[in-house]
């Protein structure tokens, strides 16, 4: 344990530790601030690829997204963040049925960001993009519909 | 040096030449308190400016950025986002002290304030118990916060009035102390007497160990005085929100603020003037050309240098310590600072008789 | 898991108890549907480290009773006052059977099966607050009363600290009974950030309640899920590869760092040192960009999946641990020179709010709270999990048990994790870094536990499966909660700055209390 010190002795030591607590942060006065000036940074913004910042369908070259419609997305998510809705079509070559996406609709507002929608999706129909600017001032504006967002797109 | 007292005398007449006296020297007292007022809110803004950039500095931040380059408009539009909001009434607080406690605090802190000597022949009160008033008119202010703290309805505020009262009441025991000890040195109490006599060597200088012991416990008294940290607990916000202004808003509480930082300003004022010579240049002697140019300073500016110079020095100690407790506080009162400086003033008594100063 | 009637039930863990099983893990209310109400009591003796599973079943779905065993272990009294808001099970000699975190006006008892949620719609209306708490107790012919006590008196000069306060971390709060700066009395009132998480687990699928546990102690997000995905994986037989080991242990080190970093910050703040609390921000940003470099999330990560982690580790996630370490060392000095060696910060640490050992060890206030009292508790070391059987490591154990001796606990600690990932760093073997696991995933039937250390103590949990794809009950062992129940106890008589110094130092997490 710590040894009892005298009157003095004691005042001596608490002045000296007092001076070295005064020693860094006067240091730290002149060294380099760490702030970052975020909306002036944007363009040296470090974020990484696997943040997650939106859901987002990615296309390929021609413009096509992957989704079959499986719902299966829409299953893994907790908080019911995502609805699709799909119509069957008659293929008119093979004359089999098949499901066909309508809509997407993703509720940013209610995401949680778990990542188990991409994780179900085995067509590689969905992902996180780092975009992260995701402020608005309605919040119905939050449900996103990703498929309509795509056909803006091309 | 430029004296001021040449510009006022060169009004007086002025006034006196078509006006008769009583009328002339109202008309001057007004102005002089227009003056007064003004350098005070400037005062108030450059020091909210200073605490936010320091401080910023300290903790490796940039501090305000935004308003105006560098941020130098953010305070103006702190002022005037305090100046427009709702002044709220408590319900069941004792609503004339309430509101009457902001503008004690406010009052002591303006008469302290005009005693103050900026330049040569730049005094407003200035007479031969300058220091004694300065320190009944700065006491004052603890007035105001028990009142604050007791009309608010509130138990936070009280408890952070309570500290306050036992803080400040024994703070201002050393603080006697430490000037008294450069009382008996200059043997006068009026301050413009106190900086004409710093003319050969400022008093840190000529009073050497015991000038410097008592500039240290007046600093620490000081800070603790004007309820800064690692003094701050009356308004300590991490276990009383805000303490003794916790339910004032709108200017009531810009009134506060301001006050504050005025204080720390004033201390740091008394400091410079009484220990590092206040408005008089460095000289030394022998160096009669080094003086001569030191002498091309205007005095306002070595005032100003100095006492901010005291205000980062405090700012450092502010944002490098972590607060006392109030057991600790009383602690360090009575059982440190009193005692020392008592002997501190015993030692300069000695020093004085023995003529052992410079 | 031994099950014993309530009749018999109080005088066999007092058996029990006196035979050295000290220690009450975890107590957790349970309704088994036909069978009735219950308990189930995890134990451990401190000193060989042995574990009994006890549960007792009462059918009376009515008028549940169940003897209180706050006489036995002091964990006791927040956890039977969890299982009576949740359960409505009425624990008889227990001093305060109050709610613990639903108000007070709350109709039923949630995790009942049979609970019907219409009855308690969205009140808008304020809980009125109710200084009377009432208690049951056993007369001598076996008939149970309900007895009210008085927590304040009319005169007594109380003050809220919280649920909106800078110091309470969070929305937890205080009521203090204060005699001028001392504090007579303290009343804790949780559920501010009462979520239901337990609750809501029993509705999602495995997978999904993962997302969830990083929402308990967000300081220790990688922990808790570490927690509950060994929980499932042993329940399943799913062995992951040694890789996926290597990564989850450096993790949870970092984790660790990163939370002791926040604590320092914290306790500087609240002790008014507002300069150290930018210090330890802005090293602790470091740790947070590793972690988004690899997990792709800052404070919640989502990186532990059952079999295995999310992702694999960022490619220069090796050399950017390892700039870390070498950068955190002089910084650690640093912290030490501006706070620690302190005059001021001794002062307002040293021997303030002492825990005794045993007092500890009753309360079941693991984590640094608990070694800095002189318990050594720490699970890496009584049940090695993931890697730390293997590595080699100090666990800090001081015995004062003040403020300053928890916080050293704590600094210490951050040099052990950096030894420990050190250690790991340079040696992760290869391998897949995600077992193969079915689509649907169903736990057998059982009950499981399974705990690691979190940043502030044994983050433990139980899971009762029936065999379906969702959990049946799945109870978190809260570090927060042992941590705030000690409160009481420790800040009696203590200044209120003290009670800010302790809260500090105690370091709990109110997300992880509530839950």
């Amino acid at each position: 344990m710590k040894e009892k010190r005298s009157y003095l002795g004691g005042l001596m030591h608490g002045i000296g530790t007092l001076l070295t607590g005064m020693k860094i942060t006067g240091r730290e006065f002149f060294t380099k601030k760490v702030t970052e000036q975020y909306p002036e940074n944007r363009d040296t913004l470090e974020i990484s690829p696997r943040f997650r910042g939106r859901l987002t369908m990615p296309t390929d070259a021609e413009g096509n997204n992957k989704c079959i419609a499986c719902g299966l997305c829409q299953m893994a998510c907790p908080n019911d963040t995502i609805h699709i809705t799909s119509e069957s079509v008659l293929n008119e070559e093979t004359g089999k049925k098949k499901k066909v996406l309508v809509k997407y609709e993703y509720d940013l507002g209610a995401c949680m960001f778990c990542q188990l929608c991409v994780n179900a999706c085995a067509h590689g129909a969905i992902e996180f993009t780092t975009e992260f600017e995701n402020a608005v001032f309605d919040r119905s504006t939050l449900v996103m519909n990703l498929n309509e967002e795509l056909r803006m797109k091309n | 040096m430029f004296d001021f007292s040449i510009v006022t005398q060169w009004i007086h007449s002025l006034l006196t030449s078509f006006l008769p006296e009583e009328v002339a020297v109202f008309i001057e007292c007004l102005a002089i308190g227009v003056c007064i007022l003004l350098a005070y809110a400037i005062i108030a803004i450059i020091m909210i400016f200073m605490e936010r950039k320091v401080c910023a500095a300290f903790q490796c931040r940039l501090g305000p950025m935004r308003v105006g380059p560098w941020g130098t408009i953010q305070v103006f539009a702190d002022v005037f986002k305090m100046l427009i909001k709702e002044i709220i009434a408590i319900r069941h607080s004792d609503k004339f002290l309430y509101n009457l406690a902001p503008y004690i605090v406010i009052l002591a802190s303006i008469m302290a304030f005009s005693c103050l000597p900026f330049s040569k022949g730049m005094e407003v009160l200035d007479f031969n118990v300058g220091i004694f008033f300065l320190t009944a008119a700065s006491s004052i202010g603890v007035v105001g916060i028990l009142l604050a703290g007791w009309s608010s309805n509130n138990k936070y505020s009280l408890i952070g009035a309570m500290r306050s009262g036992a803080q400040m009441i024994s703070y201002e025991l050393s603080m006697g102390l430490s000037l008294l000890t450069i009382i008996v040195l200059t043997d006068t109490m009026q301050l413009s007497e106190i900086v004409e006599r710093q003319a050969d060597g400022w008093f840190i200088f000529k009073g050497h160990i015991p000038a410097f012991i008592a500039f240290v416990i007046y600093l620490i008294a000081g800070n603790a005085e004007v309820n800064r940290g690692p003094f701050d607990l009356p308004e300590a916000e991490s276990e009383l929100t805000a303490g003794y202004h916790t339910e004032y808003s709108g200017m009531h509480f810009g009134l506060f603020y301001v006050a504050e930082f005025v204080n720390l300003f004033i201390i740091a004022g008394v400091a410079a003037t009484i220990f590092l010579g206040g408005w008089m240049p460095l000289h030394i002697n022998g160096l009669d050309g080094f003086n001569t140019v030191m002498d091309y300073i205007p005095g306002f500016v070595w005032f100003f240098g100095k006492a901010f110079f005291v205000v980062w020095i405090l700012m450092w100690f502010k944002w490098t310590f972590p607060r006392l407790r109030i057991d600790q506080i009383l602690t360090l009162e009575w059982k440190y600072l009193v005692p020392i400086g008592l002997l501190n003033l015993l030692l300069m008594v000695i020093i004085v008789v023995f003529d052992l100063h410079f | 898991m031994i099950t014993i009637e309530p009749e018999k039930i109080h005088k066999a863990l007092s058996d029990l108890r006196a035979e050295g099983y000290d220690f009450l893990r975890s107590l957790t209310g349970m309704d088994w549907g036909e069978e009735g109400l219950g308990v189930v009591y995890h134990l451990e003796k401190t000193t060989t480290g042995e574990n009994k599973v006890i549960k007792t079943i009462t059918a009376n779905r009515e008028n549940p009773e169940l003897p209180s065993v706050c006489d036995l272990w002091k964990a006791a009294e927040f956890n039977e006052r969890e299982a009576y808001d949740f359960f409505g099970i009425h624990f008889i000699g227990h001093p305060d059977m109050r709610r613990l975190y639903l108000r007070e006006d709350w109709v039923g008892h949630p995790f009942r099966k049979d609970y019907d949620d219409s009855l308690n719609p969205l009140r808008m209306t304020n809980e009125e607050p109710d200084d009377v708490t009432h208690h049951y107790e056993e007369l001598p012919d076996g008939s149970v009363i309900e007895k009210r006590d008085v927590l304040f008196d009319e005169d007594e000069y109380i003050i809220n600290i919280g649920p909106q306060h800078p110091a309470t971390h969070g929305v937890l709060r205080f009521r203090v009974s204060l005699e001028g700066e001392i504090i007579k009395k303290l009343d804790v009132h949780c559920g501010y950030i009462h979520r239901g998480v337990e609750k809501m687990c029993e509705s999602l699928t495995y997978p999904q309640t993962l997302a969830l546990t990083d929402r308990l102690d967000y300081l220790g997000a990688h922990q808790n899920r570490h927690a509950l995905c060994m929980c499932i994986e042993k329940a399943m037989g799913i062995e992951v590869s040694d890789r996926v080991q290597y990564i989850r242990t450096i993790m949870d080190e970092l984790q660790r760092i990163d939370s002791h970093l926040l604590f320092f910050s914290c306790l500087c703040m609240d002790l008014g040192a507002l300069t150290a609390f930018f210090y330890g921000f802005r090293d602790r940003e470091k740790i947070l960009d590793i972690f988004e470099a690899t997990t792709g999330g800052r404070l919640i990560q989502n990186y532990n999946t059952i079999g295995g982690v999310q992702y694999d580790i960022a490619p220069d996630f090796v050399q950017k641990v390892k700039e870390f370490i070498a950068y955190l060392r002089p910084m650690l000095k640093e912290y030490h020179e501006v706070f620690t060696g302190n005059v001021i910060a001794h002062g307002r640490l040293d021997g303030v709010g002492i825990l005794s050992r045993e007092d500890a060890i009753s309360f079941g206030a693991t984590g640094g709270t608990g070694r800095a009292s002189g318990w050594a508790c720490d699970v890496r070391k009584r049940h090695p999990y993931a890697m730390y059987g293997k590595v080699d490591f100090k666990e800090i154990v001081r015995t004062e048990g003040d403020c300053f001796a928890r916080y050293m606990v704590r600094m210490e600690e951050i040099l052990e994790s950096m030894h420990i990932i050190e250690q790991l760093i340079d040696n992760i073997p290869e391998g897949p870094f995600q077992e193969k696991t079915k689509a649907i995933i169903k736990v057998p039937e059982g009950s499981y536990y399974a705990a690691v250390e979190g940043s502030r103590g044994e983050f433990g949990v139980f899971l009762e499966s029936r065999g379906d794809k969702h959990p049946y009950r799945l109870k978190f062992r809260s570090t927060g909660l042992p941590l705030v129940s000690i409160m009481e106890t420790v800040c009696r008589g203590a200044k209120i700055a003290d009670l800010i110094a302790i809260g500090g130092t105690v370091d709990y997490v109110v997300p992880d209390i509530d839950r």
